[in-house]
């Protein structure tokens, strides 16, 4: 299944446990439909680049799930419906994630290589040429 | 522009420009994340417009990943669309 991260603000003037009622509510979506909750992070009140909704901060939360793409429709569906929520973000990271591994691995290999060739190794592509 | 190495007609001063170097190559940053707001402020300045490749001097691949996260910030207003 892939991973998705979905980002949400909440009302300013919100209570600490009424965040934390659209979390569970959003968990046991998550959780209902088959799905893994990796992370919940509360970002903490902080201020917003640009008005919405006349307001000028908000809650951001963020979930890292492992779904399949109807249960972050559905998500993103309450996060509709819920009106405390003024904006919500949901992306998939697993092309990032795989970037990243292969640039990993391939930084790895080089170290090893130069390891035990002292200077033997022809200095190999780029960094640039190995994230095509 | 002409390329500073290129011979210029006498009395106008010779100057060096600089070679612009990407930031993510050299720096290693591998992933450029939508969350990541500090690093991605240095490349919106003030009007809040994405700076293009010829001043930043950023690699296209990295200029590619780095428009998309600093999007995508704007989208969860984690950055400004156009200042106000």
């Amino acid at each position: 299944m892939p991973n998705y991260e979905i980002m949400f603000i909440v009302n300013p003037n919100a209570a600490e446990d009424e965040v934390d009622k659209i979390n569970a509510q959003i968990e046991s979506v998550v959780t209902a439909g088959g799905g893994q909750i990796q992370k919940i992070e509360k970002m903490g009140k902080r201020r917003l680049a640009y008005e919405i909704r006349r307001f000028r901060e908000g809650h951001y939360v963020l979930f890292a799930i492992t779904a399949n793409g109807n249960i972050v429709k559905e998500c993103e569906r309450r996060l509709r419906v819920i009106e405390t929520v003024i904006k919500y973000l949901s992306v998939r990271i697993d092309d990032e994630v795989r970037r990243f591994e292969k640039i990993r691995s391939y930084r790895q290999k080089r170290a090893a290589r130069r390891a035990t060739g002292r200077g033997a190794a022809p200095s190999g592509p780029s960094v640039e040429e190995a994230m095509q | 522009m002409r390329s500073p190495r290129e011979k210029r007609p006498a009395g106008q001063k010779q100057y060096y420009r600089r070679k612009k170097v990407c930031k993510f190559c050299v720096e290693r940053i591998d992933s450029i994340n939508y969350k990541d707001v500090k690093l991605l402020a240095q490349f919106v300045p003030e009007r809040a417009k994405i700076m293009p490749r010829r001043i930043s001097g950023v690699c296209s691949q990295h200029q590619r990943q780095l428009s998309d996260a600093i999007k995508k910030a704007r989208n969860i207003a984690l950055l400004p669309f156009a200042t106000e």
